[in-house]
């Protein structure tokens, strides 16, 4: 059992280190572009499953992506304001249309597939109003638009060798399996499981479940558009079917479905393969047939949630192991509660 | 005609009946007799196929129908009213009626059925385009009873029918369960009230948690000393 | 005049869309599930028109007619495909195996036709009563709707599956026990709710040139009526219909159509959150 640890310890670790090397060994800048994507994917991805957790599927994560790409592009291109600052405005904006659609939502019960639909309605209404803003803040509606260029420039988050944004989406990606695990073994996560949906009963336990709901969906809100200032920085032009919206909140719960929504690394396996599969059919049939890989990814979804309800969660042997170890944790840490507001 | 062995059944891993064992022959009026939550409702779902057993075997007319779907086994002449009556509170009385005959056997046989109903319940008739929603407890009993009926059942089982209901509006269903019976039905009738239930019962069984305690003919119920103390309050 | 001219053209529009939300109103109410690709069904009916008519020729109503029957049956497929072997799985995998419909179904429009905007031109006559100026194709859509959904009305009250499907909508155990095979009736309401975003498509023709991207909204403007009126409230989702084509129609007279739209879209969301049942239905049964 520790051997398996050590191993998977040892294997994580010498990934991690050539991920690290990997940009001064070899020089292809398709493969550096391609890796780029499938970190801020990932990171994406991961964040959006800290929902999952709670058996919230969020379809608006789209728009808070949008509200991070267009809230540093607008500040950029009208005022100058440096997208470091950009991140910011953006991620605040997104947590606290997150607090208020959250609070709402939990507040008055609607989870499950209700909560799915009204988020669902926030990714079409941050369609609308980047195309309503064409003008007032120059979005450039349908059409998109495109940061000006300052050349390489840290200030303003812009290089024009692209390693930078190489680190820079590892770096938050490994930030968000951290704070994923953070999450995982809190004691207020433990809790909430060991009672299940049960309010009242968690309630009991000193854990406040709107709030905490509502916390995490701000945080993940918070951290979808940080992804979405460092996306539209590395792309360096936004469309709104790209950029946010519907299509886009899909794209990533299908992602997170595909690897696993409710492990530490399916996100991360969802979002290689779908990155992939779209660059692979992209490479070699063209551009035009970016949608072949969307009808395959779509119907790759259908079968999955027919034979695997549960998604993929990573491998087979890691469900069995870890759910027991975790169940235990799960009733320790829920007696442990009861036990201290006694 | 209908011959239940050894059944167990529950929900989830909580086991409600068990080992239980009940007959019906042609023509009888059996009670299932018992306290509130011995199992007598889910004695009724089972047979009605709205509930697996977890073993033991129920035949109806020498046919076995554990396992089968609730639609197959309307079809084969079981009705069910059950507890509350359960009509369909946003359709009118004609429409409750007309889901009643939904069978492919009967359906055929609608008018000939409303008209045998309707001799027995005249309401359905005045009160045809009310919505069912919002008629009285015992209109709604009637009307429900009356749409099992359309399905021309060999066995009409009543889950409770006086549950809920005014003494009087209680005496008067009693009559029609009576009336019914006289017409040649068999009627598997689960009930709580002890006294009504045993007038018109051929056959009685005392179910308690899940268990027969006793079975016999009313005559053999009425004068067990311990069912006299502990039921009937002599 | 103008804003009454926008109402009258709002309230014609209803029809087709008051037909519309009833088909996805009715899946809901009887299947108990949110089909959220019921625009893309529209969105196809739309191309099937356009294909039969502009390529092969074939005369418009005979055009309609058959994509009508063609949407009826792809949406019995995916009733067999996806939806039944998950009737008993938890909503929200429903709701995301449909969104995998709609993803398959949007993509496999852009791969066929392109993302460019296809579409009949069929041209009607605007027709001046006193002085309203009415678009005939609302006209149109307003007539079929309004005896498409009588003709439902009957179906609905008067024959054994039609009552069969109101019956499972209120109580579906009990209604097992009449005598009712529940997946026949699921079967039979995905038949008739395709045949709806058919007949919606068709209403649809002389309105819209279609775009891949057409079925989501659709998919959404269905909601927000049904929501507006209460999920699987019929009576609801069909006065819903006509406010939020009176309010489209307006609003897009007087302001700029999105903020219209987004005004629109939040008051859908407070409704979600805070009347669940609808603006205008009653909780509970
Ligand atoms: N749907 C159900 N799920 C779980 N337990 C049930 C359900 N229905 C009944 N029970 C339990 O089964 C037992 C018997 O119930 P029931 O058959 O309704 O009793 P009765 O009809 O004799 O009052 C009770 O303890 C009750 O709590
Ligand atoms: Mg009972």
């Amino acid at each position: 059992m520790k051997q398996i640890k050590n191993l998977k310890r040892g294997i994580l670790l010498f990934l991690l280190a050539l991920l690290i090397v990997w940009p001064f060994l070899f020089q292809s800048k398709y493969l550096l572009h391609i890796l780029i994507l499938i970190f801020i994917w990932s990171y994406v991805t991961t964040v959006w499953s800290y929902m999952g957790r709670f058996g919230l599927v969020s379809l608006g994560h789209g728009a808070f992506f949008g509200i991070g790409v267009y809230t540093t592009a607008i500040l950029f291109n009208l005022h100058h304001v440096s997208p470091w600052l950009g991140m910011f405005v953006g991620g605040l904006v997104a947590a606290a249309i997150a607090v208020v659609l959250g609070y709402g939502c939990f507040k008055f019960g609607v989870i499950g597939h209700y909560f799915a639909i009204a988020t669902l309605v926030l990714s079409e209404i941050s369609t609308l109003v980047i195309i309503a803003l064409r003008d007032a803040l120059q979005t450039g509606g349908r059409l998109g638009l495109t940061i000006r260029s300052v050349g390489t420039s840290p200030l303003y988050l812009q290089f024009d060798n692209k390693m930078y944004f190489y680190f820079l989406a590892l770096a938050l990606l490994l930030l968000a399996l951290f704070i994923w695990k953070k999450i995982d073994e809190s004691k207020a996560q433990m809790a909430l499981k060991a009672v299940g949906e049960d309010e009242e009963a968690a309630l009991s336990l000193g854990i406040d479940v709107v709030k905490y709901k509502t916390a995490v969906f701000a945080l993940s809100a918070f951290l979808t558009a940080v992804g979405g200032t460092v996306y539209v920085q590395f792309t360096m032009f936004a469309d709104p079917t790209t950029c946010t919206g519907v299509g886009l909140s899909l794209g990533i719960v299908f992602k997170a479905i595909i690897g696993g929504m409710y492990t530490l690394w399916g996100p991360t396996i969802g979002s290689l393969l779908i990155v992939i599969l779209e660059e692979y059919t992209r490479l070699f049939l063209g551009s035009a047939y970016v949608s072949y890989s969307h009808i395959i990814y779509g119907l790759l979804i259908i079968v999955l949630i027919r034979f695997l309800p549960k998604g993929l969660h990573g491998t087979v042997s890691e469900i069995f192991q870890g759910r027991r170890k975790r169940e235990a944790k799960t009733l320790l840490a829920g007696r442990q509660l009861a036990e201290n507001r006694d | 005609m209908l011959k239940i062995e050894g059944l167990h059944a529950g929900y989830g891993g909580f086991e409600v009946l068990r080992d239980v064992s009940i007959e019906v022959g042609a023509g009888e009026t059996v009670a299932v007799l018992g306290p509130n939550g011995a199992g007598k409702s889910t004695l009724l779902k089972v047979i009605a196929g709205l509930l697996k057993p977890s073993s033991g075997a129920i035949h109806f007319e020498n046919r076995r129908i554990d396992g089968k779907a609730p639609y197959e086994i309307v079809e084969m002449g079981i009705s069910l009213v059950p507890e509350g009556g359960r009509l369909f509170p946003e359709l009118t009385v004609y429409s409750n009626l007309m889901m009643g005959s939904f069978n492919k056997r009967t359906r055929r046989y609608f008018k000939d059925s409303l008209e045998e109903v309707a001799s027995l319940f005249p309401i359905i008739k005045q009160r045809k385009n009310q919505v069912a929603g919002l008629m009285s407890g015992g209109e709604r009993q009637m009307v429900a009873i009356a749409r099992a009926l359309m399905s021309r059942p060999k066995l009409l089982m009543l889950d409770e029918p006086s549950s809920g209901l005014a003494p009087k509006i209680v005496a008067s269903i009693f009559e029609f369960v009576k009336e019914i019976k006289d017409r040649g039905y068999s009627v598997l009738m689960v009930e709580q009230t002890v006294k009504k239930a045993v007038n018109v019962a051929d056959h009685i069984y005392l179910l308690e948690s899940g268990r027969v305690e006793f079975h016999g003919k009313k005559e053999d119920f009425l004068e067990n000393p311990k069912i006299k103390r502990s039921y009937l309050g002599i | 005049m103008l804003i009454l001219n926008s109402v009258v053209n709002g309230v014609l529009f209803g029809g087709v869309l008051a037909l519309m939300a009833f088909g996805m109103n009715l899946m809901f109410g009887v299947v108990q599930i949110v089909h959220l690709a019921y625009g893309q069904f529209i969105m196809v009916g739309l191309y099937l028109v356009y294909v039969l008519a502009i390529l092969y020729h074939v005369p418009l109503l005979l055009s309609c007619a058959a994509a009508t029957a063609a949407v009826a049956l792809l949406s019995i497929l995916a009733y067999y495909l996806v939806v039944k072997p998950l009737l008993k799985a938890p909503p929200i995998n429903q709701l995301l195996a449909l969104a995998g419909v709609w993803m398959v179904l949007e993509n496999a429009c852009l791969a066929l036709f392109g993302a460019t905007y296809k579409g009949v031109q069929v041209v009607l006559p605007v027709l001046h009563v006193g002085e309203l100026y009415i678009a005939a194709s609302n006209l149109i859509g307003f007539v079929v709707g309004l005896i498409t959904l009588a003709m439902l009305y009957l179906f609905l009250n008067k024959t054994y599956t039609g009552v069969a499907i109101r019956a499972i909508a209120q109580d579906p155990e009990i209604t097992g026990i009449m005598g009712v095979n529940p997946r026949t009736v699921y079967l039979v309401t995905f038949a008739v709710g395709g045949a709806l975003a058919g007949i919606t498509a068709a209403c649809f023709v002389p309105v819209y040139s279609v775009h891949p991207h057409f079925g989501g909204a659709f998919t959404l403007l269905a909601f927000i009526i049904v929501i507006l009126g209460g999920m699987g409230n019929l009576l609801g989702g069909f006065i819903g219909a006509f406010i939020i084509g009176v309010v489209t129609s307006v609003s897009s007279t007087l302001l700029n159509p999105e903020i219209g739209q987004i005004i629109v879209l939040l008051i859908c969301l407070l409704i979600i959150i805070i009347r669940p049942q609808g603006l205008l239905g009653v909780r509970g049964k």
